[in-house]
C-alpha cells in the first residue's frame, strides 16, 4: 500500500548506544527532503513534539530489550504503529550488550557497587523475540544510505529488497586483496551479509560481522580458515560473538 | 507538595527526566534522572583480549564513539608501554576533532537552535528554509566527513587500531577537506552571532561547579596524563579519588563527589581553565550562566576549525612510506588509564590487563556522570524564584540541554518507574 505523504514517523530507542538514530541525523544533506514527506511524532533526540496516542505509519525500533519496562513500551509501540522496522545491530540479534557473561544480578552489582540488587533487569532479547516485525535493516551502525532507501521504499509501498550475498563478494566487485589471505587477519567477510560495499575491507580493516550472519553460512569453513590463520578457539568463538552468532 | 516531571527530556542525546518538588508554590527539590538501561560495559569487556576492547566500548555511545575507542587505545597502549607513531597521532587527533566538530553542531544547531527560534526541532526550521539551519546542518557534515575520511566511518570509526591506524587517507581526500576548510574558517565568525546573544537565553545564575578538564595548555590531550581541577594538577591515574565516583539509588549514572567538587567539565570548563582556549569572543561569559557552555561550544568550533587546518596540513606533507602502527611482540599486563576530552567533557578509561593480554578490570568515568551533580543543583539556583509551572519544566529542559548531556554515555540506571510512557513534557501531579 503505497502511503500518502505527510507520514507518521516514530523512533523509538531502547538499550544500544543512539547510534541508529543518529546515522539518520547524520543524512543531513537528505533531512530537508524527508521533512517535506514525513511528519515526526515521536523521536526525543530530534523534536520536542511528543504524540502520545498518534497513529504512527512507520516505526524504528532500535536497541535490545532489557527491563520490563522496555518491554511494555514495546508492546505499546507495537499496538499504534502499522509498519514496524527494527533497526541496527542491537534490536536484530542483541548485539554487543549481549556480550555480558554468567549471572546479569552479579555484573549489576559489581558494575554499580552493590546498587544493582533493585533493578529489574535481564539479558538483552532482540525485537522479534516479543513482537512482530515488518522489516530489518541491519548494521552496527546501518549504512545511512540504506536507512533513507528503506524509508523512500515503504513510502512507495514496496520494501527494500534484502541482501542475499556476503561481504566477501563485495570484496571482489572491488577488486580488494583478500585480508584473511594476505594478513591471516580474522576478516568475518565471507559469513556477513553484504550491503555496506565492503566499507571496513576496502580500508584494509578486517570484517566484524556488525551487519549480521548471510543465510547458508559456510561457517566450518571459516572456523577452519581461522584456526589455519592461528587464531585460539576462544579467539574465533568472541570474534563470532561479537554480533550474536555462535560456534 | 507539587511535583512537576520533565519526561522524557527532548533533544538531549539518550534518556533521561527531571523532577521538580515544588513546595509552597516555590521549587524546593530537583531530580535529575538519567535513565538509560543498565549495559554493563565494564563487566561484558572482563576477559576480554585487550585488543578487543576498542571496538566494544566505543559501542557506548555514538556521538562519542571516537572518543571511546580513542581513549581506551591510549589507556591500553600506555598499558603496554607502546609508543605510536607520529602520523598515527595526528589521524587520531583529527578524528577526535571531526567528532568535536559534528557533536558541537549537532548540540548548537539540531539540539540548541529549536529554543533559540521557538520551534520544535530542526526540521521544522528546514522546511522553512531557515539559512542559519542550512549551514549549520552543513557544518555538521563536514564534521562527520572528517571523522568518515579519518576514522572509515562516521560512528564506530574502524581507522584507529592497536598500536596506531590501520590506513592513511588518500591525498585527494584530504586536499578536498582543506579546500572545505577555508569556507568554513571564513564564515564561521558570522554564523555563530546567533548562538551569541544574551536575550536568547533564560535569565542565569553564576555557574555551579569547579571547573576540570586535562592538563594540557594546547592541543586536546589525546595523551593526557594529568587533569586539572584549578587549583591543582594531578595525575590522571589518581581519577577515582579526585572524582570519588560512587553509585547512586536513584540514578544510573555513578556519581561523582570527591572533596574538590563538585565539578563541572565540557566546552564551558574548558574555556576556564586551558588558557589557549579562551572564549574567543569579547563577552562576559558569566552572564550567560550554564547557557555559557553554548558560547563556548561556538567559541570551540572556531578554534577546532584552525588546529584541523594545521593536521591536515601536517598529513599532506607527510612520508607515506613510515609504519602506520607500531607492533607488540607480546602482550603484557599492568594497569592503564588515559584521560581526553570528548566533546562534552573529561573522559576517563581505566584498565587491568594480565599477563595474557586478558582484561582483569575496567572502569570508565564519563563527563555526564561528572555533571551530574551540578544539573540538580544548576536548575535550583536558577529557578528559585519562577513559580510559573510551564515555565519551571521548560527552562528546566533547557539547562539540561546546555550541558549538552550524553546519557548514554552515562552508561549506568536507576529502576525506571513507568510514568515514561506517559510521553508528556510537563506532567503535574499533585500530592
Amino acid at each position: 500500500m503505497k502511503l500518502k505523504p505527510p507520514i507518521n514517523l516514530a523512533w523509538i530507542r531502547f538499550t544500544s548506544c543512539s547510534g541508529c538514530q543518529l546515522m539518520l541525523l547524520n543524512c543531513e544533506s537528505s533531512l530537508a527532503e524527508l521533512a517535506r514527506i514525513v511528519a515526526i511524532r515521536d523521536f526525543p533526540l530530534a523534536s520536542s513534539t511528543l504524540a502520545k496516542n498518534a497513529e504512527i505509519d512507520i516505526g524504528l525500533v532500535e536497541g535490545s530489550i532489557t527491563t520490563s519496562s522496555e518491554l511494555e513500551r514495546l508492546l505499546a509501540f507495537r499496538r499504534k504503529v502499522h509498519l514496524l522496522v527494527a533497526v541496527g545491530a542491537c534490536a536484530l540479534t542483541a548485539g554487543v550488550n549481549s556480550l555480558v557473561r554468567g549471572e546479569r544480578r552479579q555484573a549489576m552489582t559489581k558494575v554499580y557497587a552493590g546498587q544493582g540488587d533493585n533493578w529489574n533487569t535481564f539479558p538483552p532479547q532482540p525485537v522479534d523475540h516479543f513482537v512482530k516485525v515488518d522489516g530489518r535493516i541491519p548494521g552496527c551502525p546501518p549504512e545511512p544510505g540504506e536507512l533513507l532507501n528503506s524509508i523512500g521504499t515503504l513510502l512507495n509501498g514496496g520494501w527494500a529488497g534484502h541482501q542475499v550475498m556476503p561481504v566477501c563478494m563485495e570484496c571482489r566487485v572491488n577488486e580488494n586483496p583478500c585480508l584473511l589471505e594476505r594478513d591471516r587477519a580474522p576478516c568475518l567477510g565471507p559469513i556477513t551479509l553484504a550491503g555496506c560495499n565492503a566499507r571496513c575491507p576496502n580500508l584494509g580493516v578486517p570484517c566484524e560481522g556488525c551487519r549480521g550472519v548471510v543465510a547458508e553460512a559456510n561457517r566450518d569453513e571459516l572456523c577452519r580458515l581461522f584456526l589455519a590463520a592461528g587464531l585460539t578457539d576462544q579467539e574465533i568463538n568472541h570474534r563470532l560473538e561479537r554480533f550474536g552468532e555462535t560456534t | 507538595m507539587t511535583r512537576l516531571v520533565v519526561d522524557p527530556l527532548t533533544r538531549v542525546e539518550g534518556h533521561g527526566r527531571v523532577e521538580l518538588l515544588l513546595k509552597e508554590g516555590r521549587l524546593h527539590d530537583v531530580k535529575v534522572r538519567l535513565l538509560e538501561s543498565p549495559r554493563l560495559f565494564e563487566s561484558l569487556v572482563v576477559g576480554r583480549r585487550y585488543d578487543e576492547v576498542p571496538d566494544l566500548v566505543c559501542r557506548i555511545c555514538a556521538i562519542c564513539s571516537a572518543a571511546h575507542k580513542l581513549t581506551s587505545l591510549q589507556a591500553l597502549e600506555k598499558l603496554m608501554a607502546i609508543r605510536i607513531p607520529t602520523i598515527a597521532a595526528v589521524l587520531r587527533e583529527l578524528l577526535l576533532l571531526g567528532g568535536h566538530l559534528q557533536s558541537h553542531a549537532l548540540h548548537l544547531f539540531c539540539l540548541i537552535l529549536p529554543d533559540l527560534c521557538g520551534t520544535p526541532d530542526l526540521l521544522v526550521l528546514l522546511q522553512r528554509k531557515e539559512p542559519l539551519a542550512e549551514a549549520g546542518l552543513k557544518l555538521k557534515a563536514f564534521g562527520n566527513r572528517i571523522q568518515e575520511i579519518a576514522g572509515g566511518r562516521v560512528v564506530h570509526p574502524v581507522n584507529p587500531v592497536f598500536g596506531g591506524v590501520a590506513y592513511i587517507p588518500d591525498k585527494q581526500l584530504i586536499d578536498g577537506l582543506s579546500e572545505e576548510l577555508r569556507h568554513w574558517q571564513a564564515c564561521w565568525p558570522d554564523l555563530c552571532q546567533q548562538f551569541l546573544q544574551l536575550s536568547n537565553y533564560p535569565e542565569a545564575s553564576p555557574v555551579i561547579g569547579n571547573p576540570l578538564a586535562t592538563g594540557l595548555q594546547e592541543a586536546f590531550a589525546l595523551n593526557g596524563e594529568s587533569l586539572d581541577y584549578g587549583e591543582e594538577q594531578v595525575d590522571s591515574s589518581e581519577y577515582a579519588q579526585l572524582l570519588g565516583e560512587h553509585s547512586r539509588a536513584d540514578s544510573h549514572a555513578k556519581d561523582s563527589n570527591g572533596q574538590a567538587g563538585p565539578f563541572l567539565t565540557g566546552a564551558l570548563a574548558r574555556a576556564t581553565l586551558v588558557a589557549g582556549r579562551k572564549l574567543r569572543f569579547d563577552m562576559p561569559a558569566e552572564t550567560f550562566g550554564i547557557h555559557g557552555n553554548n558560547l563556548a561550544q561556538a567559541s570551540e568550533i572556531g578554534w577546532t576549525l584552525l588546529r584541523i587546518g594545521q593536521l591536515l596540513e601536517t598529513l599532506r606533507q607527510a612520508d607515506r612510506s613510515e609504519p602506520l602502527r607500531a607492533t607488540l611482540k607480546q602482550a603484557n599486563g599492568g594497569v592503564g588509564t588515559a584521560a581526553t576530552e570528548a566533546p562534552r567533557g573529561l573522559l576517563i578509561h581505566h584498565y587491568v590487563v594480565d599477563e595474557w593480554g586478558k582484561v582483569v578490570a575496567a572502569d570508565i568515568v564519563t563527563p555526564t556522570a561528572i555533571n551530574q551533580r551540578v544539573m540538580a543543583a544548576q536548575i535550583m539556583a536558577d529557578l528559585a524564584n519562577e513559580k510559573d509551572h510551564e515555565r519551571l519544566c521548560k527552562v528546566a529542559e533547557r539547562i539540561v540541554r546546555a550541558y549538552d548531556p550524553c546519557i548514554s554515555c552515562a552508561v549506568h540506571l536507576v529502576k525506571v518507574e513507568n510514568s515514561s510512557e506517559k510521553g508528556l513534557t510537563c506532567q503535574k501531579r499533585s500530592k
